[in-house]
Order: C-alpha cells, then structure tokens, then sequence
C-alpha cells in the first residue's frame, strides 16, 4: 500500500516534466524524420547520379562502336579494291549518306604505309592520279611513311595536306601501331586534325583500321605486320563527336572527358558547357566522380560533377519543411501539455472555491453573513459536548428585535435590511471571541454563550447587547431606534439539550415581550430586568 | 611404360567423354565476347587464355561462331537479353543465375593490390583510412569478402569505376587509385615488374571462385546449355584446359586452377 502510493507521488512529482518531455520526444522524432528525409533525398540523387554517370559512358562507348562500324565498312570495300581505288573509295562514302546522323565525323581516309625504299615511287604514282603537288609531309628521310592518300569528302579544307605522314606524329604512330597489331580499331589520344588551322583548332581524335594485303592472313601478331598494306581512318572533332551522341545529356551535370587518366587541363578533350563556362565551386552537397573508360583500345576519363541545378532537383524543400514544421509543432504540442496540466489544477482551486462558498452560503444568513440555524445549531451541539464533558455551563439566550416589523412596513425592506445588518454588526462585536450569533428568522437572533463560570455573567452580556441594541441608528439620514427583548436558558440548570435549551430560552423571551418588551427573562428564575 | 599407358588411358577417357556430349545445334550462328583483360585477352596483341579456350571451344562444337570484343558491362547486358550467346570466365551470382548459367573450367582466389606507401596490411586497413580510392571495372565481382570490400567502398563514394583493366594500372601508378581488386591473370604482360615495384598483395580470405563459360538462358535452350557443357567438361578432361593454362602460367600454378 505504501509501496503503491510512493509510486504513486514519484509518478506524480514528474508531472511538471511532462511539458519538456514532449518537447524532447516530438523534437526527436522531428530530427529522426528529417534525417531519413535528407538521407532518402541524398540517396535518390546519388542513384541518378550514378544512372547519369553510367548512362554518359555508355551512350559515348555506344556512338564509337557505331562510327567502328561505319568505318569497317570502308576497311571492307578495300578487302576488295586497291588503296589507290580513289573513285571506289569516293563512291563508296558518297553511297553512305553519312547525314546529320554522324556529323561528328570530320573527315574518313586512307593512309597508305610506304617503306623508306617506296617514298619517291609512292609520290610519283599519286602524281600520276592528277594530285600535280603531292607529296610526305613533313619532308626528312624516315624509315616508314604513313601518308594520307585520300579524304573523303573532298572539298574545302580537306584537300589540304594530302601526304601528311600520319606515321610522324607520335600519338597516330600508336595507334596505327595497336590498330595493326590487334587487328582492331584504335583511336588515337588528343590530336590536332591534319585539315585543322593551328589557331582555330579543337581537340580531336582519329579512329584506325588496318588494312591487309588481300588474300593474306592477318590471324596473328606476325602475318599481321607482315601483310599490313595501310590504314582506313575516321577522324573527329571531340566536340562533334560529343553532340553526335543519342540521347541527351541530364542538364544540371558537368561532362568534362580527358586524354589517358590523368586528369589534367592539358588532357582535356571536350568539357560541357551547360549554361556557365567555367566549373562552379563544389557546393556542400556536389557529388563528383571519374570514371575511365576503353574505347577502342584508347583510354578516356570521363569526369561527371553535379550543379548547382542539379542538386536542387534533389533538394527538395521537404527536409526543411520537415524540420520548421517538425520544430513549431513540438513547442506547440509542449504548450499544449503545459496548458492541460495547469488548467486542471486551476480548476481544482476553482472548484475547491466554489465549494467553500457554497458551504458558507448553506451555513450563514444571506443577509448578514451570520451563522444560520443549521451552523447554530452545530455548534450547539459542539457546545453541549464540551460542557457536558467538563462539567461545565453555557447560555443560550434568543433575542427578538422590538417593533421591527413597522420599520419594514413605513421605510422599505431595504431599511429594515440595513438596520438588520447594522444590529447584527453590534452584537457580534459585543459578544465575546468564543461566543456565536446566529440569525434564525427575520428579526430573531441567538446567542451561544459558552464556558460560563457564572450564570449571571449571561445576564450581564445580555444587558450589554441590550445597551448596544438601543443605540439610534442613522439608515438613509433618517435616525431609527429599536430595542429588544431577551430570553436567557442555562445549561445544566435550564435543560441538558438543545430542545430543551431552546424551547425555555423561547418562552423566556416571549415572557419578555409579554412583560412589555425591552428587557430580558431567565428561563430558570422568575426575575427579569427591565430597563 | 606405365606412364605412357596411364597417359593413353586418360586420352580414351577424355574421348569417352567428349563422344558422350551430344554436339550442338549448329543451325545458326553464335555470338561469343571476349573482354580485354589481362592473361585472359589482351586485345593489343589479340592473344590470351579466353581466346584459345574459344578457338578450341569453337572448334569442338563445328558451329560458326562470330568472336567479338566488348566491355564486360556490356557483355552481361547483352548476355541478360539475350543477343549475346556465350561469354568467357564469368563468376557466378544470385543476380546472374537468373539469366546466365555456367560451364566451370578454373577457378581462383582474388587479392586486393594496393600501393606500398600506403601502408596497408589488411583488407581493413584500406577501408578505414578514408583517403584511399578503390578501381573496379564496372559490373565486376568477386569472392564475397571482396564483394563486401567494394560495396562499403561504393557506398561511402571511394570507387573509381573503369571499363577495362589497363587504366586502373595507370591511375594506380598516378595515385589516382591507391588499390584494386586482381586475379592471377591480370597482370598485364609487358607492365608486370614495373607493377610489382610499387605495389604488395593482399589475399582475401576467401575460397577460389570457380570460373566458367557463360551461357544465355534467354539464347539457349536447356539442352543445347548441356551440350555446350560437355564440350567444356571434355576439354578439362583430356587436359586441353590445363594445357591452355600451361601456356599462360607455370605448370603447378595451372593446375591449381584447372583442377577444382
């Protein structure tokens, strides 16, 4: 039991806590909700990312196997034909309609290899074919020649530089070299196209085929170089190349793509320019990654960054709104708490208000404020108890207004209230501290005396109130006097209970006023006083 | 006289074997994919272990079939789809067993290669310094505390992701990588010594991981799967498989893989 009410009042005493605890737990699940919001939009962002990224490095190594095979189909034709077959060739590529469709592709041609011994040959015979100014460029003795022979289509700038020895430059020498030996396509690293200005440029890359001897094998390494007769290439501008991807590039990412896998300024080769030239500084939530590719036997670095725009697709308000929402209705619902607690007891003090009131009320005279017959008689009671337990005395005396009632009749009710308000006043600051005045009827009042040590000490309290009661009263400007008429019972000697106690101090009253009014009878004595 | 007798007895053995595999459909053409990588194929030099397992699976089966080259992320797409019949050295998982099947014929365990100076010891070393940036070639997987390594990694954004092998040698030469994930065969030929300068290995604890043709589910019937089977099965048997491997590596290192 005691057990039960300890716990009882420690659950109790944490109740002026509840308020913070459900500002901690809401707050909580706030921050708990926010997180797994940011972390689902993280998440979602980096999953389209890592899409993008996948999607960028197919779409790329797809495009290249289609101009592959573009170009195998020219490797083709010359399995059939000579190198030299310049109308073949020119027929050839003017039949495959190359349209907007693989505009990336500058230039296709044909490089012939020409051992050192065959250059002057070589030169003669291309003069022959009406190309009146050929020649290797650069000039100087080398030990192989890679000239390019023909290019197709041929108009504008590529006509120039018919005979430039591909095999001279050190980046399609390599890739000449893997196209041979694997028998493959290769591409080149980042090149300036043979037909390109030095001042307008763009980085570029060129794409070989080898072409064999016919009716040679080319199974392995060594019949390879063995009957290699020269190349058929495709060369690119990286930029062309670029827009001739299908599909579209996700706006709000940064394509930069490198040479090899060093991903330095130099190496660059194409970087999007979506919306501001240059890279925006990396925002807290920039996600960025390098992927290298193989394409056609070449290395590239493809470098995807995400943008500002970007992350803000991701970057839904929802975790902010989730936390200020979150945030607001955690106070409010901490207030809320605070407010049910609080009004509960304020209800409690108010109801213990009105209980008080109401109890008063049932126990006092509306008028005057004192105790009515019922708390008179309670304490009557409580009286007759404590005397009859010490063998003690009390009186109890009724006193009832002279002529009240033509006071009421020619001035009005209020008057007769003010003057009975006013009367009950007198007596109770005449009586003593112990003492109790009660009021019963309209102008009948009692009077409990208690602990008497001598009865005549009731008579002479009495001739005090008649005293205090005879004094003029000024109600409404007007002076009015009244006096009354008293009737004193004593315990023991008068009666040993309250019916008894009453019904003589009753009759003592009424000898009073039948002995002309103004005085006071004792119930046990024949003797009044009279003033 | 007793070895030449044994020796006789395994080549009828291995004919038995070979005689008992039904021979494939042939009534269309096949596709089969190689990818570059290292020992397995280097397409720089058109040679390697998958190659001559192709030429001779090729040969035994008598159906034209056409050999190309591609990156091994494409090669599962297609091989999921179904436009792709066969591919070489596949490992196998849940997700792969859906569309694939295999036709085992070597097996080996997987090492973490990580620079030296980066002061590695174990497989857990590498994962909590945070600097460090694993290569993978995408769609590639491995034993399964390899598989563990590389998706914590790719969850925490340190994976650099390549479609072939020979980059990631050179972005772990630039410390652009600081390690990934090698098998016996992928080292590539010419680069080997260089490679072993810089680097150490770390073995993953886990058992060799069997290797096999692959097969589409989509491509192949279920009985052509088997037949296809057979011809692997008859060329582990009658050593063809080990001789190819001799080729590549030493004798006993070749038997350890063919012999599972």
């Amino acid at each position: 039991m005691d057990e039960h009410r300890t716990r009882a009042a420690a659950l109790l005493s944490l109740l002026p806590w509840l308020p913070w605890l459900a500002l901690l737990a809401s707050l909580g699940t706030t921050w708990l909700v926010w997180d797994h919001e940011r972390n689902s939009a993280n998440n979602e962002m980096r999953s389209q990312f890592n899409f993008a990224l996948r999607e960028t490095v197919s779409r790329i190594e797809q495009r290249v196997a289609a101009y592959e095979q573009m170009l195998r189909g020219v490797q083709s034709l010359l399995a059939t034909t000579s190198l030299k077959n310049r109308k073949g060739i020119h027929d050839y590529v003017e039949s495959l309609q190359l349209d907007a469709n693989f505009s990336g592709v500058q230039v296709i041609g044909v490089v012939e290899l020409v051992a050192a011994q065959d250059k002057t040959r070589h030169e003669a015979a291309m003069r022959q074919l009406g190309l009146a100014d050929y020649r290797i460029e650069p000039a100087g003795e080398r030990e192989i020649y890679a000239p390019v022979i023909q290019r197709e289509p041929f108009f504008g700038r590529n006509r120039n530089h018919l005979g430039f020895d591909a095999w001279s430059e050190p980046r399609r020498q390599e890739a000449m070299i893997r196209a041979r030996d694997s028998g493959m396509a290769a591409i080149s690293g980042k090149v300036r196209l043979a037909v390109d200005d030095a001042s307008t440029a763009t980085p570029g890359f060129i794409m070989y085929l080898p072409v064999f001897a016919h009716d040679q094998p080319h199974d392995n390494l060594a019949q390879r170089r063995a009957h290699l007769v020269g190349w058929v290439f495709a060369s690119f501008h990286m930029n062309d190349f670029m827009a001739s991807l299908y599909g579209r590039q996700p706006s709000g990412l940064a394509l930069s793509i490198y040479d090899e896998v060093d991903p330095t300024e130099a190496a660059l080769i194409y970087r999007s320019t979506d919306g501001n030239e240059k890279p925006e500084p990396a925002g807290k939530n920039t996600l960025s990654t390098i992927e290298y590719m193989v394409v056609a036997g070449h290395n590239w670095t493809v470098s995807l960054s995400t943008q500002q725009q970007f992350e803000k697709l991701y970057d839904r308000d929802t975790a902010f709104v989730i936390a200020a929402a979150g945030t607001c209705l955690s106070f409010a619902l901490a207030a809320l708490v605070w407010l049910l607690l609080n009004g509960r007891s304020r209800a409690l003090r108010l109801a213990a208000r009105m209980t008080e009131k109401l109890r008063h009320m049932a126990q006092h005279d509306l008028l005057t404020g004192l105790p009515n017959r019922a708390l008179f008689s309670d304490r009557l009671q409580q009286e007759l108890a404590r005397a009859k337990r010490q063998n003690g005395q009390f009186a109890l005396i009724f006193l009832d207004l002279d002529h009240f009632k033509p006071i009421n009749d020619n001035f009005g009710h209020a008057v007769g209230d003010q003057l009975l308000l006013e009367m009950a006043q007198r007596l109770r600051t005449t009586v003593r501290a112990a003492d109790t005045v009660g009021r019963i009827g309209g102008d009948e009042f009692v009077i409990l005396m208690t602990e008497l040590t001598d009865a005549s000490d009731a008579l002479s309290l009495a001739e005090k109130i008649c005293e205090a009661v005879r004094q003029p009263v000024t109600v409404n400007g007007v002076e009015q006097r009244v006096s009354c008429s008293l009737g004193i019972a004593i315990y023991p000697t008068d009666g040993i209970d309250e019916i008894t106690l009453t019904k003589r101090a009753d009759a003592a009253m009424y000898r009073t006023k039948e002995n002309g009014r103004d005085g006071i009878e004792l119930a046990g004595r024949m003797t009044n006083s009279r003033f | 006289m007793i070895v030449r007798i044994a020796f006789a007895l395994m080549l009828s053995l291995g004919n038995l074997a070979s005689a008992g595999a039904a021979a494939p459909d042939c009534s269309r053409p096949y596709t089969l994919a190689l990818h570059d990588h290292g020992l397995l194929y280097s397409a720089d030099t058109d040679t390697g272990i998958d190659k001559d397992v192709a030429e001779e699976l090729i040969r035994r089966s008598g159906c034209k079939v056409t050999v190309s080259l591609m990156p091994r992320a494409r090669i599962w797409q297609l091989i999921e789809s179904g436009a792709l019949d066969f591919s070489l050295s596949g490992i196998a998982n849940a997700d792969r067993e859906k569309f694939a099947t295999f036709a085992w014929y070597f097996s080996n365990r997987y090492y973490l290669l990580v620079r030296k100076d980066v002061s590695v010891r174990q497989i857990n070393d590498f994962v909590q310094n945070t600097n460090l940036q694993l290569g993978v070639i995408r769609s590639f997987r491995y034993s399964e505390s390899a598989n563990r390594l590389v998706d914590r990694l790719q969850a925490d954004n340190r994976l650099s992701l390549s479609s072939g092998l020979s980059p990631l040698y050179q972005a772990l030469q630039l410390n652009r990588i600081q390690g990934m994930i090698i098998e016996p065969f992928d080292y590539p030929s010419l680069e080997e010594k260089k490679i072993r300068e810089f680097t150490t290995v770390i073995e993953f604890n886990d058992p060799a991981v069997p290797h096999g043709l692959i097969m589409s589910r989509k491509a192949l019937p279920v009985a052509e799967q088997e037949k296809w089977r057979g011809l692997i099965a008859g060329m582990r048997n009658d050593g063809t498989m080990r001789r190819i491997f001799e080729k590549y590596f030493k004798p006993d290192q070749a038997a350890a893989m063919v012999d599972f």
